[in-house]
């Protein structure tokens, strides 16, 4: 499932409440999606163009990895906290 | 109460293993006719790649918890098989460097389910300052 919220959590040294962030991803995601269908007809036709020599349909087999990795982030999380109490947190969920 | 699951437990009341690790091996303790699951098809039921970095007990360092998605990883890899082959060349060289005589090109989806089915829990004691633990579930 595609990721719908980003946790950001950034703490430092003479800043113990830091930053949080909760960000609604699904918006960005909205806008990553549009961006790549208002590519498309100029993809395909760099596709079509360099069909025999160069990327071709490897240009459009880009299309589905990316959603793949867009799709897959769900549940990704770092987590790296030093012991200064300096931390920095992301998760997709 | 078998003699394994006796041992199990005395092993957890002296502390020599932890809860988790009891359970795993009263699990498999329990079922030992169970059918054999090859290593590849063992990854099916994986669904992160965790790595974690803690200080030595009794030292002081920076702490990681890593968890990536299975998934993520198996969709990078398709990823990387777009880039171009400067690049492709120029990694696996920095690689080499680095010891790591790998070529990323050659790289399979299956490669990578075999390492992950192999690497059920990995742990490197850095220099004795830092643990690092590398393991799927």
């Amino acid at each position: 499932m595609i990721p719908l919220l980003m946790r950001i959590d950034i703490r430092g040294e003479g800043r113990p409440r830091g930053v949080r962030l909760f960000f609604p991803v699904i918006l960005a995601w909205i806008v990553v999606l549009a961006l790549l269908l208002a590519a498309l007809p100029f993809v395909l036709v760099a596709a079509l163009a360099t069909i025999r020599r160069g990327p071709g349909v490897r240009l459009l087999q880009l299309y589905p990895a990316l959603l793949a990795v867009l799709f897959s982030l769900s549940g990704f999380r770092v987590d790296i906290a030093s012991h200064r109490d300096d931390r920095v947190f992301v998760s997709f969920d | 109460m078998s003699e394994e699951t006796r041992k199990i437990l005395e092993m957890l009341h002296e502390g020599k293993i932890g809860v988790e690790e009891a359970e795993k091996l009263l699990a498999a303790v329990s079922a030992p006719n169970a059918p054999t699951e090859s290593p590849v098809a063992a990854t099916g039921s994986k669904r992160y790649l965790r790595v974690q970095v803690d200080p030595e007990e009794g030292t002081v360092g920076d702490r990681v918890n890593i968890r990536v998605p299975m998934k993520l990883i198996r969709a990078g890899l398709k990823l990387a098989a777009f880039l171009p082959r400067d690049a492709q060349s120029q990694v696996n060289d920095a690689l080499r460097e680095k010891g790591m005589d790998l070529d990323l090109s050659k790289l399979t989806p299956q490669d990578l389910e075999e390492l992950v089915a192999n690497l059920d829990d990995l742990t490197v004691n850095v220099e004795g300052k830092q643990k690092v633990r590398i393991y799927s579930e």
